[in-house]
C-alpha cells in the first residue's frame, strides 16, 4: 500500500512549519500536524526577540555566530515579521567591567556588529533608561512576531502543496517492528479546517518518514513507541506590559540572570525570563513571585516598569536538551544548541527522527540540516532555498513600505495593518465593502480578520495571532464578541458560541496574573460589560433545553392604563 | 589580536564625565513619548460620550482614539498622526470626564503639534490661516492701532467673502471689534501701578480693613488679548472690582497665553509665548502678586497646560499661583457676603458656563454669586459647549460642526427668561451672540455694577449734595 504522505511532520512550531516549508519546497509531499494551534507550544511563548548572538557571544560562539547569520537572513525573507529595532546590552554600576569587555570581544568575535555607547547616548537612544546605566554595547537585536513568522510558513509550505492540518492531536505512532511508518490522529472537529462543535474523527496518516519535532514533547511522543528521548522542558515566565517603555531591545549586561532582557513586540514591551525545570510540559505552577521579579528587577533598568501597567503574563517551555550522561545541573547551563536524534542509529528504530534543544531565531538553519537529513534517508537530492525565498507577506517588502495607499484607514491603523500584511496588505485589505475596525487596541479591521477566517476556520485563537486581535490593553473585552460576530452567517450560532467562550477563556489565562492597578480595573470593566450588559453568565440562550428559562414565571407587565371616555389620558 | 584593534570601549568620550549631563530632561513638546499615558486607560468611552464634536460629527473618532489607542499604536519612529486631530476643538471636556487620569488634551496637543509640524504643508491655505488665528495676538496691535477704520474693513461684506475664499475664515461670522482705546493704553493714562496703589489704600481705609499697608492684597492682572484689544470694559471690571477690595493691581508685560496656538499645533509659537509669560509673571509671584486671569482659557492654559507642555524655570510655580478672577475673590474675600443687599437694576441672564471653566471646577460659581446680588438673575443654560472652541469655529471647514454643537446653548439661551448672556470666556461670547443676538455679558462687569457703581452712584449723590 502507498503511503499517504512522503514526510509527516509532527509539531506546528517554528521548527515543525519550517521543515514542512523546507521539504515543500523542495518538491517533497509533506504533512504536518499539530495537537492544537500553529504555535501553542513554545513558538508562540516566546518574548520576540530575534537574535543578534550578542547573547551568546561570551558563553557559546558557536550559537553566537549562527544568530547573527539567520538574523540577517530573516531580515530579508521575513521581513513583515521583523521589526529591525536594534539592541542595547546595558551595563550597570554594579555590572561587571570585565564581563563588558568580554561581550564586546565576543560580538566582535562573532562578526555581530557592536559599537560601545556612553550613559548619556544609551539613554538618548532609549529615554527612560536609568540614570545610572553606565554604558551600553549597541548590537543589531530585533523583534520578530513569533506567530506570524509560524504561520507563513505553514502558508507558503501549503502553498507548495503541503497538507497542514491544527487540532489534530498524535494519539499513537504506528510501529512495525523496528519501523516507524506513520501516526494515528485525533482530529477535534474532523480533518481540514476547524469547525466548532464539529464531530471528532481520528485518522491513520502513514508516511515514508516521520520528522519528531514536537519540541518539549518530544518525550510524550517518543514513548508511543517505547522510545527514551530525554528533552528536560524548563519553563520561563514572560511579563507584557501595556505600552512600550522602549523601543529597542534592552538586555542587561550579565553573565547569566532571570529577568534581564526587555523585548519591545507590537504595541507592548515583553519582559523575561527564567529559567527552571519541570517535569511536565502542560502541568506546572505558574507563579505570582516569578511576575514580581521581572517587574522588580528590570525595574533597575527602566525605572518606570515599576509603575507601568502590566497586561498580563505567561510561561513557556524551553524543549532543553543534553546527550544523556551530561548531567548539568542548573537549566541555564545546558546548551541552546539543538540535537537531531535519528531513532535509527539511536535505538535501531527506522522510519523517525527527533529534534530538539534549539532556538527561535536559527528555526530556519535547523530546518534546512533536518531536511537534508530526511532528504538524504529519502533518497531525495533537492537543495534548500528557504534562505533566499521570501515568506508569503514579504515579498518586495521595500516597495510595500513606500506604498502610500491607506486603504481609507485612519493613519495608525493603516500603519499597523500594512506591518502586519506586509505585500499581502493590499490583496487584503483593497476591499469595497466597509471596513470597521474590529479591534481598537491592537487596530485590526474586519478585512484582516476575514482573511484570518479563511485561513483557520472558525477557531478565534488562530485569528488572534493571526492579526493581534485582542491582544491588546482590554485583553479582548471590548473585542472578543466583534471578532465572533464575524463568523457569523458562515459558521452557525452554537459554533460562534464556542468559539467566542475559547478565545475569551485564553485571554483570561493570562490577563489573571495581571490583576492589579489599571488592568484590575480594566478586568472589572470587562465582567460588567460581559457578565451585566451581555448576560453571559446567566444567558438563557446557553442553557440546557431542560433547564432553558421559565418564561411562565414572568408576569405580564404592568397593565395597560384604561384610556379615558374622552380619548385623553396617559399614552 | 593586535594591539591597534584592542577595544577601546574603556575610552568612550564623554564616557568618564557622566556626573555631570546637561540633558534636556523635558523634551521639545513635539517629541514627548506620552505613550506611557496610555496605561490609564481602560477603554471605558466616557470621554467619547463627553465630546461635543464626536456628538454631532459621525466621522470624529473622539478622544479615545485620538488620544490613549493612538498613542499605545505609535513607535518611535513613527511621524504620521491621524489628521482627524485638526477636528478636535481643544475643549478639553474629554479631561475632567476621564475616571481615570489619563492625560487626554496633553496628548491631543502633542499629537496635533506633531501632526502640524511633521504632516502639514507650510504653503498650505491651513496653516497660514491657523497661524493667522493662533497668532490673533500679533495682528490685533494693527487693529487696535487704526480700530475705527479696521472695524469698517472688518465689516465690509468684500472682507469677508476675501477671508473665506482665500483664508478659509467664515463669512458668516462677524469679526470682534477691536475697541477705540486699549485696556494697556487706559491702564497708563490712569498712571498705572502707582495709581492703583493709591486706590487700594484708599480703598482699604474706607473698608476700615486692620491693614492700611497691606503687600499680601497684590494682584498680578493677566488680562490675555480680548480684553486688551476688544473688551477692555471687562479688563476695567476687573480693575475697579480688585481696587473695591483693596487690591493693588499689576499689569505685567505679556503676551497670548496659547490657547490658539496649542489648539492648531503650533507650538513653536505657543513656546515663545509661553516664556514670555511665565517669566513676567514669575517676576511678579517674586514681588508677592498672585497670578489673576479673567479669561478662563487663559487661566487653564497658565494653570494645567503649560506644566504638562513645558518647563521652563518657575513653570510649575506660576500655574500653582494662577487663580481666575471670581474664584481668587471667593476664596480670600467674603465676595457673597459683600454682594448680600447689592442691587442690580436691569435684566436676567442667560448664562453659559465656559468648557474651560467647567475644566477648572469654576462651572457653578457665577450662578452662586449672581444669586447674591438683588434684581437680577442668572439663569444656567446647561452644560453643553458652546461650540466655537476659540479659533475652531472660525474655519470655515468647522462652522457648521461649531454651529450644531452650539444649537443645545442657543436652544436653552431662548428659552431662559432673559435676554442677554453672561459668560467668563470671550470667544463663547462670540457664539452666544452670534446664536441669538444677544448681547454679552461677563460676571465681572456684573460684580462691577453691584459693588462699584453702588459706590460710584453714592459717589455722585455725595457730589451732587456737596455742589
Amino acid at each position: 500500500m502507498a503511503d499517504d504522505t512522503e514526510v509527516l511532520v509532527l509539531g506546528g512550531g517554528s521548527t515543525g512549519c519550517g521543515i514542512a516549508r523546507d521539504l515543500a519546497m523542495r518538491g517533497l509531499e509533506v504533512t504536518l500536524v499539530e495537537r492544537e494551534n500553529l504555535t501553542d507550544g513554545t513558538t508562540g511563548r516566546m518574548h520576540g526577540l530575534l537574535h543578534s548572538g550578542g547573547r551568546y557571544a561570551v558563553s557559546d560562539q558557536a550559537s553566537a555566530t549562527e544568530c547573527i547569520e539567520e538574523n540577517e537572513i530573516l531580515r530579508e525573507i521575513a521581513g513583515h515579521c521583523v521589526e529591525l529595532t536594534g539592541g542595547l546590552f546595558v551595563q550597570r554600576p554594579e555590572d561587571s567591567d570585565k564581563y563588558f569587555r568580554e561581550k564586546l570581544e565576543g560580538c566582535r568575535e562573532c562578526d555581530i556588529p557592536a559599537r560601545v555607547l556612553s550613559g548619556r547616548e544609551a539613554r538618548a537612544v532609549e529615554p527612560y533608561l536609568a540614570n545610572d546605566v553606565k554604558r551600553a554595547i549597541e548590537v543589531p537585536d530585533g523583534a520578530v512576531d513569533p506567530f506570524r513568522l509560524c504561520v507563513a510558513n505553514a502558508l507558503d509550505a501549503e502553498q507548495h502543496g503541503a497538507r497542514v492540518e491544527t487540532h489534530a492531536e498524535v494519539i499513537d505512532l504506528l510501529r512495525d517492528g523496528d519501523d516507524i511508518y506513520g501516526v494515528e490522529v485525533r482530529h477535534e472537529s474532523g480533518p481540514g479546517k476547524r469547525t466548532h462543535e464539529a464531530a471528532g474523527t481520528t485518522e491513520e496518516i502513514t508516511a515514508e518518514y516521520v520528522v519528531n519535532a514536537t519540541g518539549a514533547w518530544a518525550g510524550q511522543i517518543g514513548e508511543m513507541a517505547n522510545l527514551d528521548i530525554e528533552v528536560r522542558p524548563s519553563k520561563g515566565v514572560m511579563t507584557i506590559m501595556n505600552v512600550r517603555q522602549v523601543d529597542t531591545v534592552i538586555n542587561r549586561c550579565k553573565p547569566k540572570g532571570d529577568a534581564d532582557i526587555i523585548v519591545p513586540h507590537e504595541t507592548t514591551a515583553i519582559l523575561g525570563t527564567t529559567d527552571e525545570e519541570v517535569a511536565d510540559p502542560d502541568d506546572y505552577p505558574e507563579e505570582r513571585w516569578e511576575v514580581d521579579q521581572m517587574i522588580d528587577t528590570l525595574s533597575e533598568l527602566v525605572p518606570i516598569l515599576e509603575e507601568a501597567r502590566t497586561i498580563r503574563s505567561f510561561w513557556g517551555v524551553r524543549p532543553l536538551y543534553e546527550p544523556p550522561g551530561t548531567g548539568t545541573q542548573d537549566p541555564t547551563d545546558i546548551t541552546r544548541d539543538f540535537f537531531l536524534l535519528d531513532h535509527d542509529d539511536r535505538d535501531g528504530v527506522s522510519g523517525m527522527s527527533s529534534i530538539v534543544g534549539g532556538k527561535f531565531t536559527t528555526y530556519r538553519a535547523m530546518a534546512e540540516e533536518i531536511s537534508d537529513h530526511v532528504c538524504e534517508k529519502l533518497g531525495v537530492s533537492a537543495s534548500c532555498a528557504t534562505a533566499d525565498e521570501p515568506l508569503p507577506g514579504s515579498e518586495n517588502i521595500e516597495t510595500l513600505e513606500a506604498g502610500m495607499d491607506d486603504f481609507g484607514l485612519r493613519s495608525p491603523v493603516a500603519r499597523r495593518s500594512k506591518q502586519r500584511l506586509g505585500s499581502r496588505a493590499s490583496d487584503v485589505l483593497g476591499t469595497d465593502d466597509a471596513n470597521p475596525v474590529i479591534c481598537q487596541c491592537e487596530g485590526v479591521t474586519r478585512a484582516e480578520v476575514q482573511d484570518a477566517i479563511s485561513q483557520s476556520g472558525s477557531d478565534l485563537n488562530a485569528v488572534r495571532i493571526r492579526t493581534r486581535a485582542s491582544m491588546g490593553n482590554c485583553q479582548g473585552g471590548f473585542c472578543c464578541a466583534n471578532m465572533a460576530n464575524e463568523l457569523h452567517p458562515e459558521y452557525d450560532e452554537p459554533t460562534v458560541r464556542a468559539a467566542l467562550d475559547e478565545l475569551f477563556q485564553e485571554r483570561w489565562k493570562g490577563e489573571r496574573h495581571a490583576l492589579w492597578g489599571e488592568q484590575l480595573s480594566q478586568a472589572m470593566l470587562n465582567y460588567a460589560l460581559h457578565a451585566t450588559t451581555m448576560n453571559r453568565d446567566r444567558d438563557p440562550a446557553n442553557a440546557a433545553e431542560s433547564e432553558s428559562l421559565d418564561y411562565a414565571a414572568f408576569d405580564g407587565g404592568r397593565p395597560a392604563p384604561e384610556r379615558r371616555a374622552d380619548g385623553r389620558g396617559d399614552p | 589580536m593586535s594591539d591597534a584593534e584592542q577595544p577601546t570601549d574603556d575610552h568612550v568620550p564623554g564616557a568618564e564625565d557622566d556626573e555631570f549631563e546637561p540633558v534636556q530632561v523635558f523634551p521639545e513638546a513635539e517629541s514627548m513619548d506620552l505613550r506611557p499615558g496610555a496605561d490609564n486607560c481602560y477603554k471605558c468611552s466616557t470621554c467619547d460620550t463627553n465630546c461635543p464634536v464626536a456628538e454631532v460629527d459621525d466621522e470624529f473618532p473622539g478622544p479615545k482614539f485620538q488620544g490613549p489607542e493612538q498613542w499605545r499604536l505609535k513607535r518611535q519612529g513613527d511621524h504620521d498622526i491621524d489628521d482627524s486631530v485638526m477636528k478636535c476643538s481643544n475643549c478639553m471636556r474629554c479631561d475632567s470626564a476621564c475616571p481615570s487620569e489619563v492625560p487626554l488634551s496633553q496628548m491631543h496637543n502633542t499629537a496635533r503639534g506633531e501632526y502640524v509640524e511633521e504632516n502639514m504643508d507650510k504653503f498650505s491655505r491651513e496653516y497660514i490661516r491657523n497661524r493667522i488665528l493662533a497668532n490673533y495676538r500679533r495682528l490685533a496691535p494693527l487693529g487696535a492701532a487704526f480700530p475705527r477704520t479696521a472695524n469698517f474693513v472688518m465689516g465690509l461684506s468684500v472682507t469677508k467673502w476675501l477671508g473665506e475664499k482665500t483664508l478659509g475664515i467664515t463669512s458668516e461670522r462677524d469679526l470682534p471689534e477691536f475697541a477705540t482705546e486699549t485696556f494697556r493704553a487706559w491702564w497708563t493714562k490712569r498712571g498705572g501701578n502707582a495709581t492703583s496703589k493709591k486706590r487700594a489704600r484708599e480703598a482699604r481705609a474706607k473698608r476700615g480693613d486692620a491693614k492700611v499697608e497691606n503687600p499680601d492684597k497684590r494682584i498680578a492682572y493677566f488680562h490675555g488679548c480680548y480684553s486688551n484689544y476688544n473688551t477692555p470694559e471687562v479688563a476695567k471690571a476687573l480693575v475697579r472690582v480688585y481696587e473695591h477690595f483693596g487690591y493693588e493691581i499689576m499689569v505685567p508685560e505679556q503676551s497670548c497665553s496659547g490657547t490658539p496656538m496649542f489648539a492648531n499645533g503650533m507650538l513653536d509659537d505657543a513656546r515663545r509665548a509661553a516664556e514670555t509669560n511665565v517669566r513676567e509673571l514669575g517676576a511678579a509671584i517674586e514681588d508677592g502678586a498672585d497670578i489673576v486671569a479673567s479669561c478662563s482659557s487663559c487661566s487653564m492654559s497658565l494653570r494645567q497646560e503649560y506644566p504638562e507642555l513645558f518647563d521652563f524655570e518657575n513653570t510649575k510655580n506660576v500655574a500653582e499661583n494662577t487663580w481666575d478672577a471670581i474664584e481668587y475673590l471667593r476664596v480670600h474675600e467674603d465676595l457673597e457676603g459683600e454682594l448680600e443687599g447689592t442691587s442690580v437694576k436691569g435684566e436676567d441672564f442667560a448664562y453659559h458656563a465656559p468648557c474651560h471653566s467647567r475644566n477648572q471646577g469654576l462651572d457653578g460659581q457665577t450662578i452662586e454669586v449672581v444669586d447674591a446680588i438683588d434684581g437680577i438673575d442668572a439663569h444656567d443654560v446647561g452644560d453643553s459647549c458652546s461650540g466655537i472652541s476659540g479659533t475652531y469655529g472660525w474655519k470655515a471647514e468647522n462652522y457648521e460642526t461649531s454651529m450644531k454643537i452650539g444649537e443645545e446653548m442657543f436652544e436653552h439661551m431662548e428659552d431662559a427668561d432673559a435676554e442677554t448672556g453672561l459668560t467668563e470666556c470671550p470667544t463663547c461670547s462670540m457664539q452666544m451672540g452670534h446664536g441669538t443676538g444677544y448681547e454679552i455679558k461677563h460676571t465681572l462687569e456684573v460684580l462691577e455694577a453691584a459693588l462699584v457703581g453702588a459706590d460710584r452712584d453714592a459717589d455722585r449723590r455725595k457730589r451732587q449734595e456737596a455742589g
